[in-house]
């Protein structure tokens, strides 16, 4: 498996993916080799629940971003290269673009097949192609889907998105959902404690929003609709967990509101502290205008707090609307606010819903049900 | 939405100064105290001036993306975990 995040490594949804699905295959006894960037703390080697990681420094560097992710692309080669001398592959497993480069060096190496895994699309990411390097990604994003044997997405919104956009044949393209780790999501939190830690006092309503501080999480229209969420709730408290580079944006956007001592940003925080949070806030908003999947909404269902989203992307798939979440219009506070006040105006529609919620999690979206088709793809693509 | 730090042409929302430097760091690989830089360093590598640089420098400290050390008397820079973490969602 090639990925560039891998835990401690944690930037999006690619790490989490990468991390539950190598377990889970290690689990069904399969030899599961993970091929990865550096981080600072983390070993260069080691075996993490049965699945081997190895973690590559890239010893030349330059400015440029895409320059930048072809010289690691050269040191991740090399690191493979090594492991394939003790190691005999089937499958090169490529998460996202990123890491394109080494897979199809090796795939042609070693005579293996490649399977990627698309988690999303510049086009969808930027909202367009805007400069020369998003024109490029779109071409290396092109290039490692033509090269793959089988590609796979998480979502009927991105099979259709890049079937469309990259002209797949659409027998090439396989969906599987992403999953989580529901115990994890399950633990026992003293919500009091948790509240108080980050200034929600006793009785005060927690809203919580989730996601990367960029623009396509949609970040900006939830701080839109905190004042019309704030009139209704005055006691309301808003916590945005999440790093980015238009951090600085949304801070401003949120001094603008008039309400800004009720916002708290986090920044990014540690996966403990992210579950109790979930778990103790009276209502998660997701309010993404591009979501490939939206893993952030899986986690809310599964720690039990009524989740309010927009409807797009994969987030659409994976929420029932008043059923086991609900649906609000995309880039639009009105609507966010109008979501947020059904789940607090109604504490018992609240509790069904997450029931709902629950048990849609457990049948649905294990990393055990993960593994399993995709190690099915795996074997098609060896036959 | 991916913003190339040195990027010759492009549009939309834009980095700031700051972070477009951080970025740099990263790319250059200065992700720890044995691979910290100096002012000159980071200079060569960015074509950044050096009053513009320590400003933006100091800005990066302040904000907890960057670690100013000294290693046998020469003030280096490198990103901290923050800053690290900061220029993958940058990236993502």
């Amino acid at each position: 498996m090639l990925t560039w995040e891998f835990p401690p490594r944690v930037v999006g949804g690619i790490a989490r993916h990468c991390s539950g699905l190598a377990r889970a295959l290690a689990q069904d006894g399969h030899e599961v080799h993970v091929v990865t960037l550096d981080f600072p703390g983390a070993p260069a080697y080691e075996e993490m629940e049965e699945v081997k990681v190895y973690r590559t420094v890239t010893e030349l560097g330059h400015p440029n971003f895409l320059t930048w992710v072809l010289l690691f692309n050269h040191f991740l080669e090399k690191r493979m290269a090594d492991i394939s001398r003790q190691v005999e592959f089937d499958v090169l497993h490529v998460h996202d673009w990123l890491t394109a480069f080494a897979g199809i060096s090796f795939k042609h190496y070693l005579k293996k097949p490649v399977v990627l895994t698309v988690h999303s699309t510049e086009i969808g990411r930027a909202q367009g192609l805007h400069n020369a390097d998003s024109f490029s990604i779109d071409g290396i994003e092109w290039w490692s889907a033509y090269e793959a044997k089988k590609v796979i997405v998480t979502s009927h919104s991105m099979k259709r998105e890049i079937c469309d956009h990259f002209h797949l044949p659409w027998d090439k393209v396989e969906i599987i959902p992403n999953a989580i780790d529901v115990t994890k999501f399950n633990a026992s939190v003293d919500s009091g404690a948790v509240r108080a830690r980050f200034g929600v006092g006793w009785g005060e309503k927690l809203v919580l929003c989730v996601g990367r501080l960029v623009p396509q999480k949609g970040v900006e229209y939830f701080i839109r609709a905190i004042p019309m969420i704030a009139q209704r709730y005055p006691e309301a408290k808003f916590i945005i967990v999440g790093e980015g580079w238009w951090r600085d944006y949304l801070e401003g956007v949120a001094q603008s509101t008039g309400h800004r001592w009720k916002i708290l940003f986090t920044g990014f925080v540690s996966d403990a502290d992210l579950v109790a949070l979930m778990s103790s806030a009276d209502v998660l908003v997701v309010p993404s205008i591009y979501e490939p999947f939206g893993i952030v909404a899986l986690e809310g269902m599964a720690t039990g707090v009524p989740v309010v989203s927009s409807q797009v992307g994969g987030l659409a798939e994976v929420i029932e609307h008043d059923r086991t979440g609900i649906f609000v219009y995309p880039k639009n506070p009105e609507s966010i606010a109008w979501g947020v006040d059904r789940v607090l105006s109604n504490p018992e529609h609240a509790r069904w819903l997450t029931q709902n919620a629950r048990e849609i999690i457990h049948k649905t979206y294990s990393w055990e049900a993960v593994a399993m088709r995709t190690a099915e793809v795996y074997k098609e693509v060896v036959e | 939405m991916r913003r190339d730090p040195s990027s010759d042409f492009s549009s939309g929302p834009e980095l700031s100064d700051e972070l477009r430097l951080l970025c740099m760091l990263h790319n250059i690989g200065a992700t720890a105290s044995e691979r910290s830089l100096t002012l000159q360093q980071i200079s060569e590598w960015t074509r950044m001036e050096t009053p513009a640089l320590r400003s933006y420098l100091q800005k990066l400290i302040e904000l907890g993306y960057v670690q100013f050390i000294q290693i046998e008397g020469m003030d280096k820079y490198h990103l901290t975990l923050d800053g690290i973490r900061k220029v993958l969602s940058i990236y993502s």
